[in-house]
């Protein structure tokens, strides 16, 4: 047998980065931490599923179509949000999720020596993804729990291609306004790309909230990124898609994988994206569990943060990988937060108010011991 | 600055031939990787005793490699040798001693050299090859006097990395401060902790005013060896009431600095009054031995950095129930999966890795290879540690492998009690097993 030189045949910046490692299936974790359901409140998927349209395609879908390949380009998709979105459907790019078209932004536009901006306390697969392909990610701190623009403007090189923005931020919630959007945006002067990952713009009712589809035609170096993860319950089927000037969206088209948009995505999308009544109900459901919770957690005195969005960050008097177990061990599940660089906070997405009850019972319960 | 991670190396033969060349490798690397004239030929000395040692068990001239590497406040030689006729027995520390004839460990060339040098490793693995592995560190001056200057509580502060006169200071004023409580003992060398933090062994951060004065601290460093692990000391916090949050802070860089690498586990095992508790978890007690015998207390505190997507361990029975309650207590998530000998064969003879960290006084024995001498190889290895005084005696087994959760009896029936589980540290979650007279 032969032994691989691993040692020469890996870079060095994969060398040094640590994989992530998903959670087990619910069955296996359910098995290991002794409890006889599980609530999901780590993810923030959506309580409601998809769309009922969506749920149709899914119980009716014709088992011979996945023998076929779908559309490599996605075409329906993106005719119709050409057409929502007034924009033309080249100007639109689909991938496995929101987390691919990532890679395909940072493929497109960075080379050995460039760097990247973010914030140091944000979603992760920026950095990421800029770490694991060789190039430096800037990480600023967050001021006041929101993207501090004056800082990543600061960070800003002749080596700087990309900025990502997180709006709202996952997790904390803070988003920029449209003032805030356009003056960084402004600064910027179409130097750089920037970045403003949309994924949870829907649950956002705000009315200074930026959209970003719209100043795409003002500033061409604009990318938006949206998802059909979160509030169209589509997270299982993987697809998400970015937008973007004509011309800048033709390069980045270049490091985009066809084909990696399954059938049953694209269809459970197409037929989603207009269900205005399943965003209201969800909108309905998470405001109303917020509160709840918002409510149930200043009767237990914790710190929160909660802002826009489906999710809550909490602040605990104890390690919040600890906290994880434990409720697990009840039966619930969250995302601890130090993988975020949040130490003792927890993060848990609004489910229905069942879950809610519950995590908020097995709070108060380890919380007691 | 010096140019530290420099290396030399030799290639040669296990033959008597190259002794001289070999010696003055060792000794000349030292010299130039910055040992001062006696560190050096401690070093040779216990260099020599390796190779002599190897040409007494092995005529077969084989390659042997030497390499040296200068770490800024340590040097390390490392001798390599050929694992393909790799015979294990011959790399226990017990290797040639008769347990009828104890001035025979008089003769012990592994011994001697454990005993000139500041660090001393003998290992065995089938992707990092087998070695003998000897350090020694340069000599620091001591603090002689811990002049207590007192820190009036600052109006506002930043956590940064000190520059080395600011950690120097940082040490004085941990040392002044926590006379009666444990610190690692690299602080009462502030040189030696400014090339430690230089070399990338340390990492430190403080907290400091506009003026440069400093309100506390922390350190920490990986594991050696053990990448999943981080180790860390403090806070250490000079005049400054709790409600400043210094402590706090200085914990939120800490672990804000390492959330995002390969660590799994975060450990304090020098941890000051001004913990902040809720950061961490009662890991366990192990006693540390004084030279007089008396034997203190210790407990670890640890932090899980992931989420415990939880794992399978092999347990003999005999472990069974100090898992069971263990995992209980820590809230860990984990299959326990029973395992004993059922008469099949197995090799004649076990092997232990021996780390020693002389300036403790600690050895930490960790199982490389199965047999059916373990419990009288044990008991062999233990004679030798008392006889060196050597008390405290650590013993690592990895649930990961099912033939090290098969040694417990012999742990047992050599005064060995398990003490605490490190989750996570080896492939999967070792115990630690502390040895204990008349147990």
């Amino acid at each position: 047998m032969f032994s691989i030189p691993l040692g020469s045949l890996v870079p060095e910046y994969i060398k040094k980065f640590e994989p992530y490692v998903p959670s087990k299936p619910d069955q296996e974790l359910m098995k290991m931490y002794g409890c006889e359901r599980l609530y999901r409140l780590n993810n923030n998927e959506n309580p409601l599923g998809p769309p009922p349209a969506s749920q149709e395609i899914i119980r009716q879908l014709w088992p011979p179509k996945a023998g076929i390949y779908p559309s490599g380009d996605i075409y329906y998709m993106r005719y119709r949000l050409a057409e929502k979105f007034n924009m033309h459907p080249d100007q639109f790019l689909f991938g496995n999720g929101a987390n691919e078209v990532i890679a395909f932004v940072i493929k497109a536009f960075c080379q050995e020596g460039d760097n990247i901006i973010t914030a140091d306390k944000t979603f992760a697969v920026y950095e990421w993804v800029a770490t694991f392909s060789g190039f430096e990610a800037r990480l600023v701190p967050l001021r006041d729990f929101g993207f501090d623009d004056a800082g990543m403007l600061d960070q800003i090189d002749e080596r700087t291609k990309i900025l990502f923005v997180c709006n709202p931020n996952n997790p904390t919630g803070t988003y920029w306004n449209e003032d805030t959007l356009r003056n960084f945006l402004d600064v910027i002067g179409g130097r750089q790309i920037v970045v403003v990952d949309e994924a949870y713009c829907e649950f956002v009712e705000k009315e200074d909230y930026p959209d970003g589809m719209k100043l795409v035609e003002e500033y061409p170096n604009l990318v938006v990124f949206r998802t059909f993860s979160k509030m169209y319950g589509l997270a299982g089927l993987r697809i998400g898609y970015l937008a973007g000037n004509l011309e800048v969206v033709d390069i980045i088209r270049r490091t985009c994988v066809v084909y990696s948009v399954n059938t049953v995505a694209q269809d459970t999308a197409l037929a989603a994206i207009d269900d205005d009544d399943h965003v209201r109900r969800t909108r309905d459901l998470v405001r109303t569990e917020k509160a709840y919770l918002n409510a149930e957690l200043d009767l237990l005195g914790l710190e929160t943060q909660s802002g826009e969005g489906c999710y809550i960050m909490i602040k605990l008097p104890m390690s919040d990988t600890l906290a994880y177990r434990k409720l697990m061990s009840e039966g619930v599940m969250i995302r601890s937060m130090t993988g975020f660089r949040f130490p003792n906070w927890i993060r848990v997405s609004i489910g229905k108010h069942e879950a809610m009850e519950a995590f908020a019972d097995a709070l108060r319960k380890i919380l007691a011991r | 600055m010096k140019n530290y991670m420099e290396r030399t190396s030799l290639d040669a033969r296990i033959n008597p031939i190259f002794t001289a060349l070999v010696t003055s490798f060792a000794e000349q690397s030292a010299k130039a990787f910055g040992l001062d004239h006696a560190g050096a030929l401690k070093l040779t000395l216990a260099c020599e005793e390796i190779f002599t040692y190897l040409c007494g068990i092995d005529k077969g001239d084989k390659p042997v490699t030497i390499e040296a590497k200068n770490g800024l406040y340590f040097v390390q030689v490392k001798i390599l040798f050929d694992v393909a006729h790799f015979d294990p027995r011959a790399f226990n520390l017990t290797a040639k001693v008769s347990l009828d004839d104890e001035s025979g460990l008089e003769d012990m060339g592994l011994l001697i050299a454990s005993r000139s040098v500041d660090r001393f490793s003998i290992n065995h693995d089938a992707r990092e090859g087998t070695g003998v592995v000897l350090i020694k560190e340069r000599t620091y001056p001591e603090i002689t006097w811990a002049e207590s200057t007192a820190v009036k509580p600052l109006k506002g502060f930043t956590i940064t990395a000190p520059d080395p006169e600011a950690l120097k200071l940082f040490a004085h004023q941990t040392v002044s401060t926590y006379s009666d409580n444990p610190y690692p003992p690299d602080f009462r060398f502030p040189g030696k902790l400014v090339d430690m933090v230089a070399s990338g062994e340390y990492k430190a951060l403080i907290a400091t005013d506009n003026y440069g004065a400093i309100g506390g601290g922390v350190i920490w460093r990986w594991r050696i060896a053990r990448k999943k692990i981080v180790e860390c000391a403090g806070p250490y916090i000079f005049g400054q009431p709790p409600e400043s949050g210094i402590a706090e802070k200085l914990m939120d860089a800490l672990i804000g600095a390492i959330a995002k690498t390969e660590a799994i586990c975060l450990i304090n095992e020098y941890a000051s009054p001004e913990l902040p508790k809720q950061y961490f978890e009662p890991l366990g007690l192990v006693d540390y031995y004084g030279p007089d015998g008396t034997f203190v207390p210790w407990c670890l505190y640890y932090r899980l950095l992931k989420e415990d997507v939880g794992s399978q361990v092999w347990a003999h029975p005999e472990l069974e129930d100090f898992l069971k309650i263990q995992y209980k207590s820590l809230s860990f998530a984990r299959k326990i999966v029973l395992t004993s000998y059922g008469g099949e064969a197995r090799p004649p003879h076990s092997v232990f890795a021996s780390q020693f960290v002389r300036t403790q006084r600690v050895v930490t024995l960790r199982p490389v290879w199965d047999g059916i001498d373990v419990s009288v190889n044990l008991s062999r290895h233990v004679q030798i540690l008392k006889n060196e005084d050597i008390q405290t005696i650590f013993l690592e087994i990895d649930l990961g492998h099912a033939w090290q959760a098969n040694l417990v009896p012999a742990l047992r029936e050599n005064g060995f009690t398990p003490r605490l589980i490190l989750p996570y540290a080896g492939r999967a979650d070792i115990v630690v097993f502390q040895y204990r007279e008349g147990m």
